[in-house]
């Protein structure tokens, strides 16, 4: 599995690395001739290494050692995201090896800082297939760290830096799946190397580190007791009492949600979910908003393929409300990073909103239509511009899917293609769905009306609108969640606020209608009127404190 | 009206299968001759009550999806037969999810995608004659195996004629559930259905009325 044949252009140095070994600057005892070429490089690329930078890597490593999470915090938020944009903004950061001289080769902080600088990578380079493979040893070396030592880590990490790992280590898992479905674009030696190392990103090993993470950390038992109100430090156990395994178990979660989403096991999905308390706001989901907003992403996503349009909107309606009125109290990045989710959301809101007519609120309403107004106008009317419609916003929103297994090498030709299969089956759904608002549109306008009538403006045969009717009559019909923590269940309630009864070759059509809400509107004015009397008596009361001159009794208000 | 949800744990589902699900055993592929086993017990119940666990199945599928070479076509094509009569018909796609174009074109399941159509579109009488068409070269069709399918189907189209109809020509009745005159008139008595002359009445529905949602205040 070594690569010293490989050529690879990304690596900003050209030193020819054995894995797992990094070359010490200050030990050199084997030396031969080659390696003193090495050490001259190395000391090179420390030199190399801006003041800034190495000041920053300094402050990191004491902050790791002494646990200060707080300093840590503004070491990753703040000083990593600018230093990257100033000194690499289009390079990798410097190597670990280099960096392992700044340290003293301290062994824990190079597997953060390799995280680091592999995400990096990720984000703003290519990664070739061989930094594919480092990073992939990275997180092996890191989570054996974490799960595999005698007894708990004493590490401590920022809740955003932890969240980050798990979400980029299902990115990489993802990306790399994608990567070697691409039988075409691969290098013959790619895909011997591939053949050779099936075990690198398979799925059973990313499933195997989020499983030990939830079961190491007795997160499922933690959320449980602590929705009961029992004791959670008793259930929690050595490992899951401590934040880090605690948070990390609590992600591995959400990133589980990710990963069955990803595989097309909507259900699953939404089941892992129990004990994590949809709603609850002070749910632990809510202390990174990135979090906050995968799991509402996930979950309206599942809705949404579970043809459960209802619960779907509700979803997005909830975490888009959330995100537009925080927007101001959240730092930058943070909104940055979730506002591609945002958009996706709001492509997804569109589609489930035009398959199944509910109100929304006023201002996503009002956001919807600025952003994809014309798109629901044209899924509304139906046909085939609706498909088309809805698979550019589907094929923009939806996650990349995966298939868990590699392809295989020896037929190149058989490609498999989990993101059309994917959105093949749900069009199927959508375009059935696509009965309820096009007929409704028409039922709308009538109390009563003939089979014939309708089919003329239709302009489809009676007897096939009379199958159409009862299709609508289906799907008018939905699961609803009823709030519960098990997302999955639900009553079956009507969804749309029209119904009909077919008499012979007569519809009778009724339709309910919600009246007018008055309530809020007195209980809010009555409300401001009350303060108005306040605010109008202490004036009165502060004007007579002021005055000192002798009031008459009935206007001495204590 | 609430339908029994396909995720609660069904009242006759084993413990060991139970166990299965809620672990991460679910991803042990020497699992599968389990998990085939349950759903040859659920396909000899022809009870359409107890006799379908959605939530098993799918972790089969799953198994196969994770492991293709233990993929058997038959065990499919008779998860996705029983997910087709499935109350919720948001049971079938969720089957098909877990799927790949490659096992869709094995002729049995690409059948029951056709058939699962037609029945969708409410074309019931199209739905009949494509499932037992007498010029079908399979011996078997692509139901077989399967206890009670008639039963649940016929049961299936005639929530969606109740909940739709108010009246309805006798004769309609008995194309879209394909049985002959006698049996629908058997069917109607004991359904409480009034029957006059050659319609059908069925019971009035209190819903089917304009109504204005107020608040409480």
């Amino acid at each position: 599995m070594y690569q010293e044949t490989y050529d690879d252009e990304e690596f900003v140095g050209n030193i020819d690395v054995v894995a797992d070994s990094y070359a010490n600057v200050d030990e050199i005892e084997d030396v031969d001739v080659d390696d003193e070429e090495l050490l001259m490089q190395a000391q090179a690329g420390v030199q190399s290494i801006p003041e800034q930078v190495r000041t920053f890597l300094g402050y990191l490593h004491r902050n790791l050692q002494n646990g200060n999470v707080n300093d840590l915090t503004y070491n990753y938020e703040n000083q990593f995201p600018k230093l990257s944009e100033k000194f690499y903004a289009k390079a990798s950061w410097p190597e670990p090896q280099y960096v392992a001289a700044l340290v003293n080769d301290d062994g824990l902080f190079l597997i953060l800082y390799r995280e680091l600088y592999y995400r990096h990578i990720y984000s703003r380079l290519h990664p070739s297939l061989e930094v594919r493979f480092r990073s992939f040893e990275n997180y092996c070396d890191l989570f054996n760290h974490i799960l595999n030592s005698d007894g708990p880590t004493d590490l401590e990490l920022p809740n955003q830096w932890l969240w980050d790992i798990v979400d980029e280590f299902i990115y990489q898992f993802q990306s790399f799946c994608t990567h070697r479905s691409r039988l075409n674009k691969l290098a013959e030696e790619e895909v011997a190397l591939l053949k050779e190392n099936s075990q690198v990103w398979s799925t059973y090993s990313v499933l195997n580190v989020l499983y030990s993470l939830i079961q190491k950390s007795n997160i499922a038992e933690q959320l449980r007791t602590q929705q009961q109100g029992g004791d959670v430090a008793e259930v929690a156990g050595e490992f899951g009492v401590r934040p880090l395994y605690k948070m990390l178990g609590y992600f591995s979660i959400i990133g589980l949600v990710r990963v069955h989403c990803m595989l097309g096991d909507y259900t699953l999905a939404l089941q892992t979910l129990e004990g994590v308390e949809l709603g609850n706001s002070r749910a632990l989901y809510t202390r990174v908003m990135a979090c906050h907003v995968s799991v509402y992403y996930y979950v309206g996503f599942a809705y949404l393929m579970m043809g459960r349009y209802a619960d779907a909107t509700q979803a997005f309606v909830h975490i888009l409300t959330f995100v537009t009125r925080t927007k101001q109290y959240q730092q930058r990045q943070q909104v940055d990073a979730a506002n591609k989710k945002v958009e996706q959301m709001y492509a997804l809101l569109a589609v489930a909103v035009s398959l199944s007519p509910v109100r929304v609120d006023e201002n996503i309403h009002a956001q919807l239509r600025e952003k994809y107004g014309d798109q629901q106008h044209k899924i509304q009317r139906g046909g085939e511009e609706a498909l088309d419609v809805i698979s550019e916003l589907y094929l923009f929103a939806c996650p990349k899917f995966i298939t868990p297994n590699p392809p295989n090498y020896e037929l190149p030709e058989v490609v498999v293609e989990p993101q059309a299969y994917q959105l093949r089956t749900f069009l199927r759904e959508a375009r059935l769905q696509l009965v309820v608002p096009t007929l409704r549109s028409f039922l709308k306008l009538y109390t009563t009306m003939g089979i014939d009538r309708l089919s003329s403006f239709l302009e489809m045969e009676p007897a096939e609108l009379k199958n159409q009717l009862m299709v609508y009559k289906q799907r008018c019909r939905q699961v609803k969640w009823d709030g519960g923590s098990d997302l999955l269940s639900g009553e079956l309630v009507p969804s749309t606020d029209l119904d009909f009864a077919l008499e012979m070759d007569m519809i009778f059509i009724a339709e309910s209608r919600v009246g007018r809400r008055y309530a809020d509107w007195f209980i809010r004015n009555a409300n401001k009127v009350q303060d108005l009397v306040v605010s109008l008596e202490n004036m009165q009361k502060s004007v007579v404190a002021n005055a000192g001159k002798p009031q008459t009794p009935d206007t001495v208000v204590a | 009206m609430s339908v029994p949800s396909s995720f609660v744990r069904p009242t006759t589902r084993p413990d060991e299968i139970h166990r299965l699900l809620t672990d991460v055993e679910r991803y042990n592929p020497s699992n599968t001759v389990l998990l085939e086993d349950y759903l040859a017990r659920q396909c000899a119940n022809p009870d359409s009550t107890s006799n379908h666990d959605l939530m098993a199945n799918l972790a089969l599928l799953k198994l196969y999806q994770f492991n293709p070479e233990m993929l058997d076509h038959d065990v499919i094509r008779r998860i996705l037969a029983k997910a087709l009569i499935s109350a919720i018909p948001a049971d079938f796609n969720l089957c098909l999810y877990l799927l790949t174009d490659e096992v869709c074109k094995d002729a049995s399941i690409a059948k029951l995608l056709a058939l699962r159509e037609s029945l969708e579109r409410a074309q019931f009488v199209k739905f009949w004659r494509d499932m037992y068409d007498p010029e079908d070269e399979e011996e078997e069709s692509v139901v077989d195996g399967i206890a009670g399918f008639d039963n649940g189907l016929r049961r299936l189209i005639l929530a969606e004629i109740t909940a739709t109809y108010q009246k309805i020509p006798l004769a309609a009745v008995q194309d879209m559930v394909n049985l002959d005159e006698e049996a629908v008139l058997r069917l109607a008595k004991e359904n409480g259905w009034a029957v006059d002359g050659s319609v059908i009445s069925l019971p009035v529905k209190s819903e089917v009325k304009a109504s204005v949602i107020n608040e409480n205040v």
